[in-house]
């Protein structure tokens, strides 16, 4: 194995453990905006989806916090979360998603905490494989990686 | 002797035999149209979530931007750490799970983990921010440029090609299922003209079964009938001919003494003795051809009041003593039919009112026309037909309590030969007053 990235990696989470106070998501509503730290994010209440992925090999186990215990819980059916990722990448995903479905925010993956580097730090998880009609490319968009900020409309 | 017991009881097989490979045909395409499709459709399910392409076209992007971020006045150090991770990400998302897979199918893997080993060395992480590493960074991407284009230019050509043969998969898939279903199809319809068939058969032996019955009921009939025929006609032959034999007899005894008064006397007898012969003859010639279905009516245009007079004229010479009378209603009255027919219903009538009716009493004939049908009623003034004899008073061979010589053909024949000709006989009877017989024909 080459030493250089193994080398980076250790670095990157070193990197990461300094930053854990730093503001990483920012969840906004018509007239308030909240923002979470890594350390926030973790004293919420942990969930665990253990899932396949389109873009991984075999069950793979997330932690993360659920999206809807960010969003509370006075939102209209209609209402949308717009999910935006480091690079801009943008999505709607109706609220009724996260009622529906146990949609966390993933962490970590298989017990590593998710890099900026890989999809992190945080990366949006649907139980994927305990409803078939997630399974579908419509529901594989709302995956979000390095999610910086839900915004509700 | 268990056996042939189960096999009367049993199903039989044999009846099953036919259909047992059209319905295994027919379930058997059902059974693979359905397997084909199911496969076709969980197929369809997972090509749609490869989405190769887009991966490497985010790697580019961000390659891009890691390049535009260095080469930038400012060189924001927090923007390319930044953008560098981002392009890391995006080179590791290539080198992991099904993504990897398909780099190494097209011979791109290790270009990727040579792109990603490359930037890695200048992780500004580890190097820190300054320009020479920056130069550094913004000359990589340059030369990574090429490269990472390469690659989606292969993978689009790779996607289309695999599109291109997972179409034709699908489409040779379901020219299959097609088939299988035509082959269905065909079965079911071989099945359909199947049953259509055995139930054809099952009709028809049906039918055979049904006609074989009514013959043999026809014949038994037939047989009881010609038996009775045969007992009662020799018995009205022998009355006429022995009335014959012993006014012949009378006159042999006689010998010389016969007067010209006696042979008169004994030629009346004799006269309405075969008259009775003729007519027993006639009626049983009529029936035996209308038994045998040779009887054919000569239909025309017929005067009732000219076959009454006729009939009327005979009965009056035959009965000279009995008060005959005939009216007639104006203008003519045609009826459509067999001329000789109507006169021997008319004359065995006629003959019937003369019969049953105290020789002092007239028998009357009346002829009219009523709607589209023309009629001739018979009048007696006997006794009127006993309650008991009138359901059976047109049943052949059926004699009623008072008929002590007729054989019980006549009125049976007459409606035989009344419905022949489209017509009927009505009656009613009054007790101790008399009856009225009536013949219905088709007006003309």
């Amino acid at each position: 194995m080459n030493t250089t990235p193994f080398l980076a990696a250790v670095f990157a989470l070193s990197a990461g453990a300094v930053a854990a106070q730093d503001a990483i998501l920012t969840v906004s509503g018509a007239d308030s905006a909240t923002t979470y730290s890594h350390d926030d994010l973790m004293a919420l209440p942990q969930h665990r989806v253990a899932t396949t992925t389109s873009v991984t090999d075999g069950v793979v186990a997330f932690d993360g916090f659920l999206i809807r215990a960010l969003l509370g819980d006075d939102l209209p059916d209609d209402a949308v979360v717009v999910a935006t990722a480091l690079n801009d990448y943008q999505v709607e995903i109706p609220v009724t998603d996260f009622a529906r479905y146990d949609v966390i925010g993933a962490l970590s993956m298989d017990g590593e905490t998710l890099s900026p580097r890989d999809k992190g730090p945080i990366w949006i998880v649907y139980p994927r494989d305990d409803h078939p009609e997630l399974q579908d490319i419509r529901y594989d968009t709302r995956w979000v990686w390095q999610l910086v900020s839900l915004q509700v409309q | 002797m268990t056996a042939p017991a189960a096999k009367l009881s049993g199903p039989n097989w044999s009846l099953y035999a036919p259909f047992l490979p059209v319905i295994i045909v027919f379930l058997g395409s059902l059974v693979f149209a359905f397997a084909k499709s199911s496969s076709l459709e969980r197929d369809m399910r997972i090509a749609v979530t490869q989405n190769m392409l887009w991966v490497v076209s985010q790697t580019q992007m961000e390659l891009h931007a890691l390049g535009h971020a260095t080469a930038l006045p400012d060189r924001n150090p927090d923007r390319i750490a930044q953008r560098f991770d981002l392009t890391i990400s995006r080179l590791n998302l290539l080198r992991r799970g099904p993504q990897a897979r398909y780099l190494a199918d097209i011979g791109h893997l290790a270009t990727v983990e040579d792109m990603t080993n490359a930037l890695l060395a200048l992780d500004p992480m580890v190097n820190g921010h300054n320009d020479q590493q920056h130069d550094a960074l913004f000359a990589l991407t340059d030369a990574l440029h090429p490269q990472i284009n390469r690659i989606a230019n292969d993978v689009m050509i790779t996607d289309w090609d695999r599109a291109a043969a997972r179409l034709d998969a699908y489409r040779s898939t379901q020219q299959l299922i097609i088939l299988a279903v035509v082959a269905a199809f065909v079965a079911a319809l071989a099945v359909s003209g199947l049953l259509l068939w055995k139930q054809r058969q099952l009709h028809l032996a049906a039918l055979q079964t049904l006609r074989t019955t009514k013959m043999l009921e026809q014949e038994r009939d037939v047989a009881l009938m010609y038996r009775d025929f045969a007992a009662i006609v020799s018995h009205q032959l022998r009355t006429p001919l022995s009335l014959i034999d012993s006014a012949m007899h009378r006159l042999v005894r006689q010998g010389d003494d016969v007067t010209a008064q006696d042979v008169l006397a004994r030629r009346a007898i004799v006269t309405e003795a075969i008259g009775r012969l003729t007519r027993l003859s006639d009626t049983v010639l009529l029936l035996a051809r209308l038994d045998n279905a040779q009887l054919e009516a000569d239909f025309a245009p017929l005067s009732m009041q000219d076959a009454a007079r006729a009939i009327l004229t005979e009965a009056q010479a035959n009965h000279p003593d009995r008060a005959l009378r005939l009216s007639c209603a104006d203008g003519p009255v045609t009826a459509m039919g067999d001329l000789h027919l109507v006169s021997h219903v008319l004359e065995n009538l006629v003959s019937n009112a003369i019969k049953f009716s105290p020789p002092d009493r007239a028998v009357e004939l009346r002829v009219f026309a009523q709607g589209k049908e023309v009629a001739c009623a018979v009048t007696d003034q006997g006794p009127g037909i006993d309650p008991a004899d009138q359901p059976h008073l047109f049943s052949r061979y059926y004699r009623g309590k008072t008929n002590k010589e007729g054989a019980g053909l006549g009125l049976a024949l007459a409606r035989s030969l009344a419905e022949l000709q489209g017509g009927r006989i009505g009656f009613r009877t009054w007790q101790g007053k008399g009856s009225v017989f009536t013949l219905w024909l088709p007006r003309a």
